[in-house]
């Protein structure tokens, strides 16, 4: 996508994910960071919504911990259920939610032990995304110039391909079904958002007052840029960061739900989906539900906090 | 306005040759290539390795291949001759200038190694069913994005808009692919099976879609036939809208909040409008300023959602073609739909920039 | 009785000849999130026809308010209107009618003019067409005549070349030339009643000499009646034949201008006029308002204007004071001052009022 230099189209407050924060943000940000992550966490406490999202987030997590530990997940040890029902069972007491078809195997657990894939992947492909982004877009923005231009034109390249399409290529062609590949393809074609909005923190308050005192003194670039520049830009990457990992839990479940992610012997929500779909005729309806409620109801948990993040960082809103 | 449009177009310009080396550099850095069907069979012979490297041109360094592949490099050429086409005019200009006719620039996109037919002809026939299904999608999502946006916006706060909101928030957090197996399940199934799970027509009364025999059919029959494509669209378009509609309804609806909260709209109350005319007229032309280009620019996911969407109901359109061809490590298909999908990316944010200055009388180009 | 007489007692609320507008004990509320904004409290005027009323005050003190509650277009809820708020129009209680009845006062009967003009005028829309489009609601022409009317209202606003301009969209045209098209479209269905909400506030100096000059003149042309909502008073001497002044939603002094301005009442007003930089006070102190405005969520219990006020006694911190008839006749002012027994500090207090401004013009006669 080429940058239009003609005119910025006006976007509704409501879709704002990159706040410039005011100047005296800035400041407090250098001087004393204390205040402003209480003055943060002040706002996201007001964010209802947010925080029922951290909770269940918490809960995710520990349950991906804990949970498999519990319930182990074996590929090759095969359930023997009280009765042999080919199409599975529908949710009861025994089983909340219910029994898949064939192995019967039963779907809490399955969840349960995909919540650990699936959170893994889409947490870390974030981080490894964040973290390219992170340091593609303080180069451009610190040094500008050719390194930018080049840079930069390369995010506009990236934006325009496909980029569901281009994972899925990737994962088939360089994946073999660990989750390690899987996560470093997804961080590898997350990075752009984040390059965007580091630069363009860089070329805000590169040229601030207190950045050019630092650097008047002789402050090192490398600790401008550590104490004075990235913090500065946190915000926006974390509100944008959450966006990553709503995007790639659900990117990562397609891909392995076509077969070319996760090894599909492992339970992956994805997998446990794709599965699901040769039994439609049989209709077993719980099979697929569970696994999927477990994938909105995490993307709305992570799509609330950063809601509440984003109110939390901005210095418009009132503490 | 004319000066702005070239100027669009010439900085795209980069931007879609980039696209092309990525892609390219995609492909060559899969293990394998396009020999890796062969790696593992003893009946190929060397000499017949050798002889499928020299007609692929896999013998030739990199960039060579590359400047084929684009249709910059004349591949009967010698030496500098490369870069002159048979017609002695550089290689990459239009055919009839340059008598050139491989590669991408001349709409040559090779042949697909499994069946061995022109991908653009895979591509062109994969093309209907995908406009069908997305054109449909489109229609639709735009109506009820902004429907349902504009209405939640007037009436703030009501129960219909709080019903609009979950909606949103629980529809974005939908995986499309999810949605569409739970309504195959909820309307194919056992239960209440009154829509087809999947496909583009009734196969026991229909010739399959594309087929010249398909097209005596529908010629016969044009009614029963349009019936069946609207009977099959139905899941798949409600799968590929959802996401796109939960988005858009809420910006629409921020948009229009913003917009009615502007002085114009208390001037147009005062000067005596009907409600109609003041929401519907004054607001809403501004409110929709931002949504073109905001749906402008999500077009193109519109398609990336049709290969998710495409897949599960066995839809004959690219995305289907995409997902056999990514199985089949099909290279000349993945190419020409990656290509065509980005070129597509690029016009459709340059259509976006026009199209709001068009619109929006204050921009000046 | 001069136009802006308080209607005390128990008048018939039906047109009498000459009256046009008569607010009686107006109350508007805003519902917000940390409470109740008591915006406008028992305002009452009236507004013969033909005359112009000014309504001065700080921002906050009500008067776009009042306006807006008139023209009813303040959005119900926030706003509340509150039981027993009046305003006849005509004969009729705008506040009682039904939406539809209301639209079609609105832009016909009266019009507004706003502060804005910007971003009044609607950006996607050429300025033409919205005048257009309020002639063709109410006047129900043909597209061609209400084309040809719109013409004729921006020359007759002075705007050069009207043809064209009409065909012009509101950003090309300057701030001056904006807001004469909203002079324009606000007088394009020959309202009975102009309302200008600080109509020159945006705009620069000499263009808010031209734009109050322009108003003036048509109003005198057209008949029509003209409310001036403004906080300078500059505006008001120049412009109106009544002024009510506002302070925290209250109407605190009424009377004609000449007396308003020369012979203020009301320790409040005296404030304001004294605060005005003139040339005569040059080289003297400028003398402000002592402390601020009060916040709408904790009004002072009595008078409201008692903890500025710099000859308050207890009787203000005990009673709110009425809007009563002063010593002078026809004129009213809300303040303890006027009671029988404060004879002496109203005495104090204006000839500390007619020092204050003596000083500046000692001043500037020395040098």
């Amino acid at each position: 996508m080429t940058q239009n230099v003609e005119h910025q189209p006006p976007v509704p407050p409501a879709e704002i994910t990159d706040t410039v924060p005011s100047a005296a943000e800035d400041y407090e940000v250098g001087l004393k960071s204390l205040n402003q992550w209480q003055l943060a966490w002040r706002k996201f406490r007001r964010h209802h919504l947010a925080l029922i999202g951290l909770g269940v987030i918490a809960t995710m997590i520990a349950t991906a911990i804990v949970g498999p530990i519990l319930m182990p997940f074996e590929f090759t040890t095969i359930p023997l259920p009280d009765e042999i029902v080919y199409a599975g069972r529908p949710p009861s007491l025994q089983h909340v939610m219910g029994e898949t078809g064939g192995l019967q195997r039963d779907v809490f657990e399955l969840v349960v032990n995909g919540a650990r894939t699936s959170l893994l992947i889409g947490f870390s492909s974030m981080a490894i995304g964040v973290f390219i982004g992170t340091i593609l877009g303080s180069v451009a923005g610190f040094v500008g110039g050719v390194v930018d231009n080049v840079l930069m034109r390369l995010v506009d390249i990236m934006l325009s391909l496909p980029i569901l399409f281009v994972i899925l290529v990737a994962s088939r062609f360089f994946g073999n079904g660990s989750v390690g590949l899987v996560i470093i393809i997804f961080g590898a074609f997350s990075w752009m958002g984040t390059s965007r909005l580091v630069r363009s923190q860089f070329l805000s308050i590169r040229e601030r007052e207190f950045v050019e005192a630092a650097r008047a003194v002789g402050v090192r670039d490398r600790r401008i840029i550590f104490r004075h520049i990235l913090p500065n830009a946190f915000s926006p990457i974390v509100v944008a960061a959450s966006l990553i990992v709503a995007g790639n839990i659900i990117s990562e479940a397609f891909v392995s739900f076509l077969g070319f992610g996760v090894n599909p012997t492992s339970p992956t929500w994805g997998n446990i989906l794709s599965n699901a779909l040769t039994f439609i005729p049989l209709g077993n309806w719980w099979w697929p539900l569970f696994p999927g409620l477990a994938i909105i109801l995490t993307v709305l948990a992570v799509n609330f906090i950063g809601d509440g993040l984003r109110d939390a960082f901005d210095p418009r809103s009132r503490a | 306005m004319m000066k702005f449009v070239t100027r669009r177009v010439l900085q795209a310009i980069p931007v879609l040759l980039g696209v092309t080396v990525v892609v390219y550099a995609i492909l060559l850095a899969a293990p394998g290539g396009p020999e890796a069907k062969f790696a593992q069979n003893p009946r190929i012979t060397q000499a017949q390795k050798d002889s499928f490297r020299k007609a692929w041109g896999l013998d030739q360094p990199i960039p060579i291949q590359y400047g084929r592949w684009m249709g910059i490099l004349n591949p009967s050429g010698e030496g500098l001759g490369v870069l002159i086409g048979p017609a002695g005019l550089p290689n990459f200009l239009p055919t009839p200038l340059s008598g050139a006719t491989n590669g991408v620039l001349h709409g040559d996109f090779g042949y697909s190694i499994d069946s061995g037919e022109p991908v653009s002809n895979r591509i062109i026939r994969a093309a209907l069913p995908t406009f069908i299904l997305a054109g449909t999608a489109l229609v639709l999502w735009i109506v009820v994005a902004i429907v349902l946006g504009v209405y939640a916006a007037i009436h703030r706060y009501s129960l219909f808009d709080q019903g609009a909101t979950v909606f949103a928030y629980v529809g974005y957090a939908m995986p499309t692919f999810w949605l569409g197996i739970m309504l195959i399940f909820a309307f194919s199934g056992p239960g209440l099976n009154i829509l087809p799970a999947g496909g583009m027509t009734e196969t026991r009364i229909s010739p399959p879609f594309g087929s010249p025999e398909y097209w005596v059919y529908f010629g016969s029959n044009t009614p029963q036939a349009l019936g069946d494509i609207a009977k099959h669209l139905v899941l798949p378009v409600i799968t590929l809208v959802v996401v796109n509609i939960a988005g858009d309804s809420r910006f629409v609806r921020a948009s229009m909040l913003e917009s009615l909260g502007q002085d114009y709209v208390r001037t147009a109350r005062a000067k005596g409008l009907p409600a109609r005319t003041v929401n519907f007229k004054h607001a809403l032309r501004n409110a929709l300023l931002p949504v073109v280009t905001n749906i402008g620019l999500e077009i193109p996911f519109l398609f990336t959602g049709a290969i998710v969407t495409e897949t599960i109901f066995s839809w004959p359109g690219i995305g289907k073609l995409t997902i056999d061809a990514t199985r089949d490590f099909d290279y000349p298909i993945l190419m020409g739909v990656l290509l065509v999908t980005s070129v597509m990316v690029v016009l459709a944010n340059l259509l976006a920039d026009i199209l709001y200055g068009v619109i929006d009388p204050r921009i000046k180009y | 009785m001069t136009a802006a007489a308080a209607t005390t007692g128990a008048s018939t609320p039906h047109s009498d000849g000459d009256r046009l507008l008569d607010v009686r004990n107006m109350q508007t509320r805003f519902h917000v999130m940390d409470g109740v904004v008591p915006a406008v409290d028992g305002v009452s005027f009236t507004l013969d026809r033909g005359r112009t009323l000014g309504i001065v005050g700080e921002s906050g003190s009500g008067k776009s308010v009042t306006a807006l509650t008139i023209m009813r277009l303040l959005d119900i809820p926030p706003a509340e209107i509150g039981a027993g708020s009046e305003a006849w129009f005509d004969g009729r209680d705008l506040l009682a009618l039904s939406e539809s009845e209301m639209r079609k006062v609105r832009g016909k009967d009266i019009a507004m003019i706003f502060q804005e003009p910007l971003t009044s005028l609607n950006p996607v829309f050429t300025v033409g067409a919205q005048i257009a489009e309020q002639v063709q609601t109410h006047l129900h022409v043909r597209a061609r005549e209400a084309w040809s009317r719109v013409v004729e209202m921006l020359r007759l606003v002075g705007i050069p070349s009207p043809e064209r301009r009409a065909k012009q969209y509101p950003h090309e045209l300057s701030g001056g030339m904006r807001q004469r098209v909203m002079i324009a479209m606000a007088l394009s269905c020959e309202p009975k009643l102009l309302i200008a909400d600080e109509p020159t506030t945006a705009l620069d100096v000499t263009v808010q000499a031209q734009i109050l000059e322009l108003l003036k003149t048509i109003q005198q042309r057209t008949g029509s009646a003209l409310i001036m909502i403004t906080h300078d008073l500059g505006v008001i001497a120049e412009t109106v034949d009544d002024v009510i002044v506002m302070y925290a939603g209250q109407v605190v002094e009424q009377g004609s201008v000449a007396d308003v301005l020369l012979e203020p009442r009301m320790p409040y007003t005296m404030g304001l006029i004294e605060s005005i930089p003139t040339v005569e006070k040059r080289g003297g102190r400028l003398s402000a308002i002592s402390g601020v405005v009060p916040s709408p969520f904790h009004l002072p219990p009595a008078c409201r204007f008692e903890p500025r006020c710099p000859y308050a006694w207890d009787t203000c911190r005990d009673r709110m004071p009425d809007l009563s008839v002063t010593r002078d006749a026809e004129r009213h002012a809300r303040c303890h001052l006027h009671v029988a027994g404060a004879a002496s500090r109203l005495e104090a207090a204006v000839s500390q009022h007619r020092q204050n401004m003596r000083v500046g013009r000692q001043l500037t006669d020395s040098v």
